[in-house]
């Protein structure tokens, strides 16, 4: 091959591109089986559900820009965004805080049955959600949390907590230990070293439980439906759903509530994507 | 500045005892290294002055003051790490001046001793650097920086050199000494290299097994190591050890029967091991010397001396020529060497015989 490129520098390039071909068409194929239904939804999503019945594939014309309008307000999908995004956001900063706090703990602090609370802790990521659902609705109505937005907080930062610690304490654990006995000789208390070293240094690692609890929070549906009754409550995904009735399909506004719903994701991992990939390939390599 | 004082110092983790009573004085000023195998304690010791470790018991003394139960800032001490441990989110000056601003100094004066210390050390072109955008040996500057610009009464170093390439360590090693020298701040530095602590120390604290092996300046520890252990760890390449017997009419007998006119006759007969160092073994000249014969199995040049590996009996022997005309590997070659400068040893404690 070397060569051959030596003596015909064209001709090797030619081989190389066929060579190519094959993985150039996996990456078409799975961009088209990923990012077509993604394409198809915001088509549709400019189209009303009649259009969409009598052509299903076809492009906007005239685009219904009005739709999103429409959606925000009479369709109250103003109304979920900003319940999911209350939602999300107070147990992401709950679980950000928590789960740093702990998984400090754990990789710094040597204590007796320290292994065991982290058995305890971890395992909670082999529950199935499923399982806890009855448990947590009997919880939620004995201390008046159920059909509350607070309930709905609380049981998303109890689900997440688990894999959020796992994540910190793996990045944490790598922090060499004569930074934190620098900062106990400089003169730091237990919890200043958590908040001005730790935190700062371990921005990676928790911009990806940030970006990772939030997208599986905003799409988060059994919990929501199980815990919330009151239209006004709910959030997004049960909002899309509502548009789902037992006899007809409004398939138009379906589309649109879920370009509203899928938006921040998008914007969210647009921004973060790189810290997020950092964060988890972190200590791979050093 | 102050003395450091340490008496009866005990320390376990859990049942494995790390420090079995140690020791120590360290004068005002001095330059101290605590050098030693790998877990030997020396590390821990130097963690129980800077307050890391809590004590198991005995005490340690800064100045008058025992320090046991003071925490770490307030001892007023400043501890250079093997990592660095410069904050990697803070820049070059915002990392040196960072204790001071935790002890709520005015900010003029900070940056007066940031910029002293950063003078003193080379680091005025980088102070609005990250960590990350220096090499190695500009950040184990600037973590000395840090521990100038607190003006402790006592450095304590935690082999700050190991992650360092070889070039850079002889450099860096000139300037502590220089830094010391200028100073005169009592100094406690941890190493596991004898030759660091050889060139550095005023006095060196040889430890192993949680125990002091012998305190003693570097020429003393070279020339009247206390036991076999020392002699052993002190000098490089290592002294070399016959096993044999005192003859008690000042001479050494060997296992095999070759027999040294020592001229040792102060010293009773019996079981001993004689101790010589690499580089008191030589070609045999005309002052003489007691002729020791060696089969010669490797040999390394160096460039200003060759370094010859070989076989005395059953124990391998290591002799440094000077000069070029090294012996070759399969030969045997007929060295010598001067009775004065031999050790003789117990061969059962490893003590020395005076």
């Amino acid at each position: 091959m070397a060569a051959l490129a030596e003596r015909h520098p064209g001709l090797a390039a030619w081989f190389g591109y066929i060579r190519r071909i094959p993985w150039l068409a996996f990456l078409l194929l799975y961009t088209i089986v990923t990012g077509g239904p993604f394409v198809w939804v915001a088509l549709m999503s400019l189209r009303t559900t009649n259009e969409i019945l009598d052509a299903p594939y076809a492009l906007p014309s005239p685009a219904h820009w009005g739709k999103f309008a429409e959606a925000w307000t009479a369709s109250k999908y103003g109304v979920y965004f900003w319940n999911s995004l209350i939602v999300v956001g107070c147990a992401v900063v709950l679980l950000t805080l928590i789960g740093a706090m702990a998984a400090h703990a754990l990789a710094r602090f040597q204590f007796r049955g320290r292994k065991a609370l982290r058995l305890a802790i971890l395992s909670g990521m082999m529950v199935p959600p499923q399982l806890l659902i009855l448990s947590l609705f009997q919880i939620l109505l004995q201390f008046g949390l159920y059909n509350t937005l607070a309930g709905l907080v609380l049981a998303y930062v109890a689900t997440q907590l688990a894999m959020t610690i796992y994540i910190l304490e793996g990045f944490f654990a790598q922090l060499p230990q004569d930074l934190f006995d620098a900062a106990r000789m400089d003169g730091y208390s237990d919890f200043e070293i958590f908040w001005k070293i730790t935190l700062p240094i371990g921005m990676p690692a928790i911009a990806t439980t940030v970006v990772l609890n939030f997208i599986i929070l905003w799409n988060e549906f059994l919990f929501a439906i199980v815990l919330l009754t009151d239209d006004d409550k709910r959030t997004l995904p049960l909002g899309i759903m509502h548009f789902m009735g037992a006899h007809q399909l409004d398939i138009g506004m379906i589309a649109t509530g879920l370009m509203i719903s899928i938006a921040p994701i998008i914007v969210l991992y647009a921004c973060f994507s790189e810290i997020m990939i950092k964060g988890m390939t972190a200590g791979a390599v050093r | 500045m102050a003395s450091v004082r340490i008496s009866d110092l005990h320390k376990s983790f859990g049942k494995s005892a790390v420090l079995k009573g140690v020791s120590v004085d360290i004068a005002d000023g001095d330059f101290v290294t605590l050098v030693g195998p790998s877990g030997c304690g020396k590390s821990t010791l130097l963690r129980m002055i800077a307050g890391l470790e809590d004590v198991g018991s005995g005490e340690i003394r800064i100045g008058d003051e025992v320090v046991n139960s003071v925490p770490p800032k307030e001892r007023n001490i400043a501890m250079v790490f093997q990592n660095y441990a410069l904050y990697p989110h803070m820049r070059v000056a915002q990392n040196m001046g960072f204790s001071l601003r935790l002890s709520r100094e005015p900010r003029a004066e900070i940056a007066t001793r940031v910029d002293r210390a950063a003078g003193i050390l080379g680091l005025m072109p980088l102070l609005k650097r990250f960590p990350r955008q220096l090499s190695g040996g500009q950040r184990q500057r600037v973590a000395m920086g840090r521990a100038i610009v607190r003006d402790p009464r006592v450095f304590l170093f935690d082999e700050p050199l190991s992650n360092l390439d070889a070039q850079l360590r002889v450099k860096m090693r000139t300037e502590i000494k220089e830094l010391h020298q200028r100073l005169k701040t009592t100094t406690i530095y941890v190493t596991h290299d004898q030759i660091e602590a050889m060139t550095m120390a005023d006095r060196i604290v040889v430890m192993r097994d949680g125990l002091i092996e012998q305190v003693g300046g570097p020429l003393e520890l070279y020339d009247r190591p206390e036991n076999m252990f020392v002699a052993g760890f002190i000098g490089s390449p290592s002294m070399n050890f016959i096993p044999g017997e005192l003859t008690g009419d000042g001479a050494f007998r060997s296992k095999a029967g070759a027999l040294f006119a020592l001229g040792r006759t102060a010293q009773r007969a019996g079981p001993a091991v004689l101790g010589i160092r690499p580089e008191d073994i030589g070609r045999p000249g005309a002052s003489g010397g007691v002729p020791l014969p060696l089969a010669v199995r490797v040999i390394e040049p160096t460039g200003a001396e060759v370094q010859v590996i070989g076989s005395f009996e059953e124990s391998e022997v290591v002799a440094v020529l000077k000069g070029r005309d090294a012996p070759k590997p399969g030969e045997t070659v007929t060295l010598a060497f001067d009775p004065a400068k031999t050790h003789l040893f117990a061969p059962d404690s490893g003590a020395r015989l005076h």
